[in-house]
């Protein structure tokens, strides 16, 4: 049955489109598959290496101290516990330095109370340039503890304020409404002790939705009841056990978590610090400085530690979701075409040769393809060209790969950190690997490419702090949020 | 499956593409299923071994007279857990009952064994007990896993060498705390600080003036841990010839000996701020009476650290008074001086720290 009839050259378009899309489609699936074989070996080296059963002990003297940096706008809600829990980290020397950026709702009185902070005389180095810094707050009981006020000027300059007040020489990254483990602080550091040349250190974020959260720390690994968010939970599998973990140990690794990430802070001054007029300001600084430190010569390595260490919400709403994906988006493009120059560097290595043409390829501009060859085949089903055979079967060989990459990093995860114990959790994810590409693949699909269509607009504007409805039935049963966040952690792109 | 009979190539590629990687997605999901199986099974049987070599080893231990089962071979993971956790607990890691258990079990053997045949955690954890075990019977073996190519092995054949005989081992792992670079510091700080400083101070001392810049400042550190008198002589030998400010600037940190201030104060005017800096916490820890006019100058020093470490200084000799520091304080006109001053009495009124 024929619904429209087309002119016979956008027809033989449209055909002759359906090979490109075809040749693409094999072609990211083939790399993705070759990405997740790195990362086989990668994790099963790590987790040999660093099996907790014959660690030695961490001596005080020889960890170096870290200051952990806490953006934080509108956190009323949130702020205390995090801190509360961040205190419990299990890591012999570090500084908690909290950012108010302005926030209009009670974050700064509330952090001030909890930690009886008073205003103290800091000798601020404004190293990097951010909006006016008000006051500087210590605690005279959690002597770890500062509190920077300054005017609203988003994450980027959030944490480029934090930097300046920094002590210590690495600075680590946390998002205000993440979960962290007691250890995670010293796993993620640890390639910093491993390897003198690594500038930055990065680990696996996993959904939080379903778990149990105590205090502020995490308390049993569970999955969520919810559609949205087990989605999120397969996505979040595959993006980080291999989409990102097959890349570290090529040193070509390109997105370290906002959520939860380490830096060499004299470098990250050197490379101009986080940029404010971008909504993906961790990528951006990743990608800067791998450009930065090739041009100089400098040998470096940028890490990323397998272990689940930080655990953060997802989205539960489309709504969430949509605005989510699409800074996702946005700020991918916005982190990888200012810093083009890193791709084909004569001495661009993996990341200048193959990690960012990949990304530019088949991440950013990804979904055009992806959504022009849904529409091409809509559009030959309705006019008759494209038979139900053929289709059904495309979309077996389609469904079928996407599974196979589901199921990888399931078996990347069992045969690591075996978080999802009980078969009838393994059935779970293995249901939603395959259910996720009738619907959820194409809609997200659709909002990165509206991420994309606002970078190309022009629409871009300073790091502001999104806006995402949480329901942290995790952390405060019953109690549904609205709050206004960290932008969401860089996520499975 | 007749469509495929007269199907276009692209479609018969696709269908069988399907095929392939659905039966894989379906392999690999069994695969998960009977991985989990297994895990489970291991973890239940380790956990009971573990548990039940636990309540022998402890009544050992207390000198209870338990008799002694036989050591399973799927036990041994197990006890060999067990082993090395309660040794791990022992003061001086060694206790005869325990040890009695051992023999009785033929432990040393079955370890041998397992460091060639086991997996990769058994052999790391075999190595372990040998130490604990403190057997000379197989220091030799032990010996060569110190080229092992994983940090892990090498390093923990060198703590079990340091356990078995030090003196005879410290010669061996002396080299290899120079030339592994991939040791972790506190691994090699926790092998030192386990053995007699009698018995690796010189000749720690001994290779730290040999080493190059580079190494001998990780070592004057673990010197410096182990031995603060021995590391004196060493730190002032050091002095004495020209070397990189790294090396310069960590013998600042270890510093002890007031003696030495003589050759601390030149270093608050080196042209490196990180050597200022730390000459400056030096003077801090072991100045005298009249050191603190040499800081004055440092407060107002380009580097931000430098003007932080001298105020604390300041704050930190013990002849100065609060009242000493509200003078210096009044009579500062540079502006960052007083800023820093400001901070750092700010901070120890708070107690904050940095």
């Amino acid at each position: 049955m024929t619904l429209i009839t087309l002119p016979p050259g956008l027809i033989d378009a449209l055909n002759w489109m359906q090979w490109v899309f075809f040749a693409y489609f094999i072609c990211t699936n083939i790399i993705y598959l070759s990405l997740n074989f790195v990362s086989m070996f990668s994790i099963i080296q790590y987790n040999r290496e660093h099996g907790s059963k014959f660690r030695l002990k961490n001596f005080a003297a020889y960890q170096p101290p870290v200051s952990i940096l806490v953006p934080a706008h509108n956190e009323e809600r949130t702020i205390v516990t995090s801190i509360q829990s961040l205190l419990r980290l299990d890591y012999p020397n570090f500084e908690i330095v909290v950012v108010n950026d302005g926030s209009t709702d009670s974050t700064l009185q509330k952090v001030i109370d909890a930690f009886g902070l008073v205003e103290f005389p800091e000798a601020y180095r404004k190293r990097l340039d951010t909006a006016d810094v008000n006051r500087i707050y210590a605690s005279p009981i959690y002597p770890g503890v500062r509190l920077v006020d300054k005017l609203n000027g988003g994450k980027a300059d959030a944490l480029n304020a934090g930097i300046n007040a920094a002590r210590y020489p690495l600075f680590c990254v946390v998002d205000a409404d993440c979960v962290l483990q007691r250890d995670s602080l010293a796993r993620v550091v640890q390639p910093f002790l491993e390897d003198a040349s690594t500038v930055a250190s990065g680990g696996v974020i996993r959904v939080v939705n379903g778990c149990k959260v105590r205090q502020g720390l995490l308390d049993e690994v569970g999955l969520s009841d919810k559609l949205l968010p087990l989605l999120q939970t397969v996505e979040y599998l595959r993006a980080f056990l291999f989409g990102r973990l097959g890349w570290s140990p090529l040193n070509a690794l390109l997105i370290i978590s906002g959520a939860f990430g380490v830096f060499y802070k004299e470098r990250v001054i050197a490379a101009g610090g986080y940029r404010s007029d971008t909504v993906g300001e961790d990528m951006e600084l990743v990608v800067r400085m791998h450009d930065r430190m090739r041009e100089e010569k400098r040998p470096y390595r940028i890490t990323f530690v397998p272990d689940p260490i930080c655990w953060t919400e997802a989205p539960e709403d489309l709504r969430s979701l949509y605005n989510q994906r699409v800074r996702w988006q946005q700020g991918l493009a916005e982190s990888l075409i200012p810093n083009w120059r890193l791709m084909f560097r004569s001495n661009g290595g993996v990341v200048g040769w193959i990690a960012y043409p990949f990304m530019v390829l088949f991440e950013c501009i990804g979904p055009v393809i992806e959504v022009l060859g849904y529409l091409a085949v809509i559009v030959l089903g309705l006019a008759g060209e494209l038979s139900a055979e053929a289709f059904f079967v495309f979309l077996f060989a389609s469904v079928g790969l996407g599974v196979l990459l589901s199921v990888n990093a399931m078996l990347l995860e069992e045969l690591s950190f075996h978080l999802y114990p009980r078969p009838m959790q393994q059935l779970k994810l293995f249901l939603v690997a395959v259910f996720e590409n009738f619907g959820y693949r194409q809609l997200t699909a659709v909002f990165r490419l509206v991420g994309l269509g606002r970078w190309l607009a022009g629409l871009r504007g300073r790091a502001r702090w999104g806006k995402v409805h949480r329901n942290p039935t995790w952390q405060h049963r019953g109690a549904a949020v609205s709050a206004e966040v960290v932008n969401p952690p860089s996520g499975p792109r | 499956m007749n469509f495929l009979t007269n199907a276009d190539s692209r479609i018969v590629f696709a269908f069988w593409l399907g095929v392939g990687v659905v039966v894989m997605a379906l392999l690999m999901m069994m695969v998960i299923l009977i991985m989990r199986r297994v895990v489970e099974n291991n973890d239940r049987n380790h956990l009971r071994a573990a548990t039940f070599w636990r309540r022998v080893l402890a009544e050992a231990m207390h000198g209870l007279p338990a008799s002694v089962p036989r050591l399973a071979r799927g036990d041994l993971a197990g006890f060999v857990d067990v082993w090395n956790d309660l040794h791990d607990t022992l003061r001086d890691g060694d206790n005869p009952g325990m040890s009695r258990v051992a023999a009785e079990v033929g432990l040393e053997q079955k370890l041998y064994l397992a460091l060639d045949h086991g997996g990769f955690h058994n052999r790391v954890m075999s190595i372990i007990a040998m130490g604990y075990l403190k057997s000379q019977t197989h220091f030799d073996k032990l010996a060569r896993c110190l080229d092992d190519r994983s940090p892990i092995v090498s390093l923990s054949a060198a703590r079990a060498l340091m356990k078995i005989d030090p003196a005879r081992a410290v010669e061996m792992v002396l080299p290899h705390i120079i030339t592994r670079g991939d040791w972790s510091q506190s691994g090699v700080a926790q092998i030192l600080q386990e053995t007699d400083p009698a018995v690796v101070s010189r000749e720690l001392g001994e290779v730290t003036l040999q080493a190059n810049d580079g190494v001998a400042s990780r070592l004057v550190r673990f010197l410096a841990d182990v031995s603060p008198e021995e590391a004196s002589p060493v730190i002032r030998r050091i002095f004495s010839t020209a070397h990189d400010d790294h090396l310069l600037a960590t013998c600042l940190q270890v510093m002890t000996d007031r003696e030495d201030l003589a050759l601390v104060r030149p270093l608050l005017g080196h042209s490196r701020w990180h050597v200022r800096m730390h000459a400056a916490t030096t003077v801090g820890r072991l100045g005298e009476h009249g050191d603190d006019r040499l800081l004055l100058p440092l407060l107002a020093d380009e580097q931000w650290w430098v003007r932080y470490r001298a105020a604390q200084a300041l704050t930190k000799l013990s002849f100065l008074a609060p009242a000493d520091l509200q003078r210096i304080r009044g009579a500062q006109s540079d502006r960052f001086a007083c800023d820093i001053l400001d901070h750092v009495l700010a901070e120890n009124a708070i107690g904050a720290r940095a």
